[in-house]
């Protein structure tokens, strides 16, 4: 590493006059990687409280009520330094944890302190008792969802692992532990990217006259008449609200100012006071200003998956206003824009129980705020704030917010050439995403191409128009276990129970086709139940979830007057059936062609009795196994079987009906669900052991099965028809001396232009050294800033659990001759 | 110059015979890697055709699995768990068993990898196999989409690709006919005939200095430098192909004010002042290569030049007017 910083400065390789981060930004910087992270309760406290009293009201109306009672009775606070204000947690970088459901049962609290959490004696004996309120009371939507699981069908399904994670209990769900953050209750866990420009163009404050003018016109002579006059009613109280706090903080900055020795910041505290009283319930006037009603705004979006839309766009003509005027200087944004990414970097969401916290590994959050791309007409959308975003991340080279950069044909080099100089630091973003991939596919559903060119990525990767779109159901679906019952006609081995139709005892199918049509019958069965429990979890969030807040930025809320998990949408895409591990089935089913059906090297009954050994006495035949050809090597014979699998899941997909009418769409993200996906699956003919971590991402290879360098692995995404999914996820891994010039990254660009041009959805890169990855094992105190990519997300490595950081060693370090 | 020999091999050094085919779609050679995402062997994201053989013997030669036409053994001792299948398969009674591991007399080692075969722990390969243009040109083109996006291509690289003229020549033709822009990474040490014939298929030239002084590159590398940098000057003025010049800066050896002020004067006058030039380090990554061929390392010893030395180098070289950088 020090050799490979000493060329590029001997090259001089870094621009003249790098961007340097501010001593306050420094500060500030200091403050986001705490040694550990405060658990906070207030939220669950006032919520609670909130609907303790409110018990009767329609769910709309406790939720609006509940916002507006933790909204004026919550703590705020303004740190120093700090020119964009709103505290998400009561305490910095804390966690508020139980406002949605009962927190952790003590084994699972124990170890979330063990990671880096703290609570006070008396705050855990109050949280204690809050969950009082949630336990055996049917109020969690899990336990509404469990009621239903009949014993023959759905129950046995649930609690096979197919859909992550397998449930233990009926009442219990995925396991206690919701934890939440922001100042508003999230709507479920939506993918949805909400329309800011409501807010910023218009204030809240025209929400809210809407939202009474359509009240005074009502009239109920229809049906849904009530729901439509709650829902109203709710979208007033909560925005409201939210004018409310934002005049808090102009006071509070107001009082801060008089009593500052500073001038300097005495000026600062006024004009925050300034902005706050303005903004959000006005139009923002600067970019400042703008700012700040993004924040409140976003804050009350709030969620593990709220996204930052497409940035660039909707903030450009305030920097654009500004700047002309001489109000603002590209450094000064810079700066501003980095101090959004420390704000998001305070919120700290961890999800469930231990297993769902092992599914979204290290803290999983997505934020993503989106760059570049075309604009509704088809030109390119590329600004000033484009670079500056990327700028910021430079200035503050955090894992949050990420960036994806939309990649079409007349995006700028610049552009690709300063979003990769990003990636080098190692922070693993931007992500790149391909345009013509994303608008085929909501124009191929049916939207219209300037709606589709508009497009915005909700949570890691999932395209979403904004204003008009929401997926709220999206399974993790572990489709090895659905090929290893296939093998055992029907039988899964782990939970000993015939879960599956009788499609044939392995042994006595004759050809591969016979086989491969009996996997498909299973694998549409399995489907099928999916697409149930998606249903069932749409239906429950709809009642549990819904939310003024978000409801009222989508587009026509206050005209239909229904919650957003209530309607339909203008795009719907409600529910996304989603493959993990479909990898492992191409190259298994490659494998069980070859050796079994074809050469016949290996009898059908000895390759079920290695299976069910794990291999062992068996070493040779897993060789054989292991060897057979793989994805991710250019080699057609595999990559057709790969091609031929996602084309059958998302055909048959679209089959099933969401509860909001819609086909359900695809997409292929497995997050981190790799690695407790590969703990359920016994072994596979793809040479794997059982427990062994199955593929990441839905494009990549198995971990080191790649092994002709990354053009071949792109040859063989590139074999993916990818234009139907919602999204696909592709990972490469970089050592450091493959981006050291410019020049090497402009050959980055060239690889990410030509899988693009090709038909290639998403790639995104970790660039880090083996040995310093090795080293952070040993050492997490040295390495507490050390970043990698994880899926859709980055995270810090030492926070990651020890299978997910052995994968990430593990992956194909791509290695260059003559570096 | 006006020798009309009608092989491409001859008489530069000791010349090995030729092989007799004519340059033609048929030729086959010898090579031990195809690289591909290859990113710093000339412009644009090519693929690298690493040579087998080498006619000079440098002491310092980071390839030294290149050297050699013929397949060479390479062995992980780290891996080996001493089993023995490698013995009992080795026609020539080469392996015998000591102390847990396997060990090759390498006199009576053929190179025929029947041992490869059978190794249950991967400790043994073998670097280097006989390919025909054919597969080669397959091969390579697989990336030709990168290529045209990146305005990368096919570089030949070894070894030294010069050392098998008729078969670099093949594969070079072919690649032009594709449209693909080629760069031939060479050492130099050919004879003009073959230098002559094949630079009409090459875009740019990466040539290798190794010390301007002919006793000590004589003593370092087997062989005077005067053909060397005879053809540099009749590639650069007669031939007229865009040349990038590297040098290689090895400690002790050929890093001297001295050479490095004989090189830039050599570049600036007796070629041109538009030739760039790159320094490229001497890494360590060479040695475990030694290992593998249970050969001595003969710059164990040598720790990698440091940033102060490659400084002073480079800034020789921007002195005369040149362009100089450091890394390929
Ligand atoms: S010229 Fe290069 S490849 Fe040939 S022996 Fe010398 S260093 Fe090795
Ligand atoms: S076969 Fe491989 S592991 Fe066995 S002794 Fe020979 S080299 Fe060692």
């Amino acid at each position: 590493m020090n050799e490979m910083s000493a060329i590029d400065r001997l090259n001089d390789n870094e621009p003249a006059a790098p961007l340097q981060a501010t001593p306050r930004l420094q500060r500030l910087l200091a403050k986001v990687n705490p040694k550990s992270y405060p658990i906070c309760i207030e939220k669950a406290r006032l919520v609670i409280e909130s609907y303790r009293a409110h018990a009767g009201l329609p769910q709309i109306t406790r939720k609006a009520l509940a916002i507006a009672h933790f909204l004026d009775n919550r703590t705020i606070f303004i740190e120093d330094d700090e020119l964009i204000v709103g505290n998400i947690a009561s305490k910095p970088c804390g966690l508020e944890v139980g406002p949605h459901g009962p927190t952790w049962p003590e084994e699972d609290f124990t170890s979330l302190l063990q990671s880096g959490y703290e609570i006070s004696s008396e705050d855990e004996a109050e949280l204690r008792a809050l969950d009082s309120y949630w336990l055996g009371k049917g109020r969690t939507f899990y336990e509404r969802m469990g009621r239903v699981y009949d014993d023959e069908r759905i129950w046995p399904f649930i609690q096979s692992g197919i859909m992550l994670p397998p449930w233990a209990k009926k009442d219990e769900g995925r396991g206690h532990g919701i934890t939440d953050f922001g100042w508003g209750l999230t709507l479920g866990y939506s993918l949805i990217v909400v329309d800011f420009e409501k807010v910023l163009r218009h204030g809240t404050k025209a929400i809210i006259a809407a939202a009474e003018e359509e009240l005074r016109n009502l009239r109920f002579l229809q049906p849904g008449g009530l729901e439509k006059a709650e829902f109203l009613q709710a979208v007033i109280i909560a925005h409201q609200a939210l004018i409310r706090i934002a005049n808090r903080f102009a006071k509070l900055a107001l009082d801060m100012a008089g009593r500052e020795q500073d001038p300097a910041r005495r000026a600062e505290l006024e004009e925050i006071a300034t902005i706050c009283a303005h903004v959000p319930e006005h139009p923002a006037r600067t970019f400042r200003e703008a700012l700040q009603s993004f924040w409140f705004t976003w804050l009350m979006i709030a969620s593990g998956t709220a996204a930052g839309g497409r940035f660039d766009q909707f903030m450009y003509p305030y920097y654009k206003a500004d700047l002309e005027a001489g109000r603002i200087n590209p450094a000064q944004a810079a700066e501003l824009l980095a101090m959004l990414r420390l704000k998001v970097m305070h919120s700290n969401g961890v999800a469930g129980g231990k297993t769902q916290r092992d599914k979204w590994s290290g803290m999983a959050k997505w934020h993503n705020w989106i760059i570049g791309g075309v604009t509704r007409d088809g030109k390119d959308a590329t600004n000033d704030l484009s670079y500056l975003i990327l700028d910021a991340a430079k200035l503050c080279p955090t894992p949050h917010h990420t960036i994806t950069l939309r990649v079409h044909d007349g995006t700028p080099q610049d552009l690709m050439i300063k979003a990769l100089e990003v990636v080098k630091l190692g922070i693993g973003l931007p992500a790149f995403v391909n345009d013509q991939s994303y608008i085929d596919y909501f124009t191929g559903e049916g939207a219209s191409v300037e709606d589709a060119r508009d497009y915005a990525i909700g949570g890691c990767l999932d395209g979403q128009l904004p204003g008009k779109s929401r997926t709220n159901a999206m399974g993790m679906f572990v489709v090895p276990l659905v090929f290893l019952m296939t093998m055992n006609n029907g039988f899964d081995s782990r939970t000993q129970k015939q879960l599956g139709p009788k499609t044939g005892a392995f042994e006595d199918f004759a050809t591969f086709e016979d086989f491969f049509a009996a996997f498909k019958t299973q694998l549409r069965h399995f489907m099928e139940l999916a697409a149930e429990e998606h249903n069932i979890l749409l239906q429950a969030q709809a009642d549990f979830f819904a939310d003024p807040i978000h409801s009222s930025l989508m587009e026509g809320a206050i005209e239909v007057g229904r919650d957003a998990l209530a309607r339909a949408m203008p795009f719907e895409n409600g529910a996304i059936l989603n493959p993990v591990g479909m990898i492992n089935v191409a190259d298994s089913m490659a494998a069980v062609k070859k050796l079994v059906f074809e050469e016949k090297k290996v009898s059908k009954s000895a390759l079920r009795q290695a299976l069910a050994a794990n291999w062992g006495g068996f070493e040779d035949m897993q060789k054989l196994f292991y060897d057979a050809p793989k994805y991710g090597n250019g080699d057609a014979f595999v990559d057709g079987i790969a091609n031929t699998l996602y084309t059958f899941w998302s055909d048959t997909a679209r089959t099933f009906t969401s509860i909001y009418g819609g086909a359900m769409k695809v997409a292929g993200i497995s997050i981190t669900s790799y690695g407790p996906a590969g703990s359920l699956t016994g072994a596979t003919p793809d040479g794997r052991f059982a427990g062994e971590n199955l593929a990441d991402g839905s494009m990549s290879a198995e971990q080191g099965r790649d092994l002709k360098g990354p053009t071949a692995l792109i040859r063989s995404a590139m074999t993916i028809d990818q234009r139907g999914f919602q999204a696909t996820l592709f990972n490469m891994k970089f050592h450091p001396t493959a981006m050291t010039s410019k020049d090497d990254l402009g050959k980055v660009a060239a690889l990410i232009r030509t899988y693009f041009r090709h038909g290639g959805k998403h790639v995104q890169f970790n660039v880090v050294n083996r040995d310093m990855l090795l080293d952070a094992q040993k050492n997490p105190e040295r390495h507490r800033n050390l970043i990698v990519r994880v899926a859709g997300y980055s995270a810090y490595f030492v926070q990651l659990n020890a299978k997910i950081q052995a994968d990430i060693i593990g992956r194909t370090e791509q290695h260059f001759a003559g570096a | 110059m006006n020798r009309s020999p009608t092989s491409l091999v001859d008489t530069v050094g000791a010349g090995a015979a030729a092989p007799a085919a004519c340059a033609d779609r048929g030729v086959a050679g010898s090579i031990f890697n195809i690289q591909r995402y290859s990113i710093h062997d000339g412009p644009g994201i090519r693929t690298t055709v690493f040579f087998k053989k080498c006619r000079l013997r440098c002491l310092w030669c980071q390839n030294p699995e290149s050297q050699q036409e013929q397949p060479e053994l390479f062995f992980n001792a780290e891996k080996c768990i001493g089993c023995g299948r490698c013995e009992k398969v080795c026609p020539e009674g080469a392996i015998t068993l000591r102390d847990g591991r396997s060990w090759t007399d390498r006199a009576r080692c053929t190179g025929a990898g029947a041992c490869v075969e059978v190794c249950p722990q991967g400790a043994r390969s073998l670097m280097g196999r006989v390919a025909s243009v054919d597969d080669i040109f397959q091969e390579v083109s697989e990336d030709a989409i990168f290529y045209q996006e990146s305005g990368g291509g096919v570089t030949l690289s070894g070894g030294d690709p010069l050392a098998q003229p008729e078969f670099a020549l093949a594969i070079l033709k072919r690649c032009k006919e594709a449209g693909y822009h080629t760069t031939l990474d060479t050492c130099g040490f050919a004879s003009w005939h073959a230098v002559e014939t094949i630079m009409p298929y090459v875009d740019l030239v990466l040539y290798d200095f190794k010390h301007m002084d002919p006793d000590k590159h004589k003593q370092y590398t087997g062989f005077s430098n005067e053909p060397i940098l005879r053809n540099a000057k009749g590639i650069h003025h007669e031939l007229k192909v865009p040349m990038r010049a590297r040098y290689a800066v090895i400690p002790g050896y050929n890093d001297g004010v001295e050479n490095a002020t004989a090189l830039a004067d050599f570049i600036a006058n007796e070629l041109d002042r538009s030739i760039p030039v790159d320094l490229l380090p001497f890494h360590k990554y060479g040695g475990a290569k030694y290992q593998r061929l249970e050969r001595v390392d003969e710059l164990a010893d040598t720790s990698p030049p440091s940033e102060a030395a490659l400084t002073a180098l480079r800034d020789i070289f921007l002195s005369r007017g040149l362009t100089a950088k450091v890394g390929g």
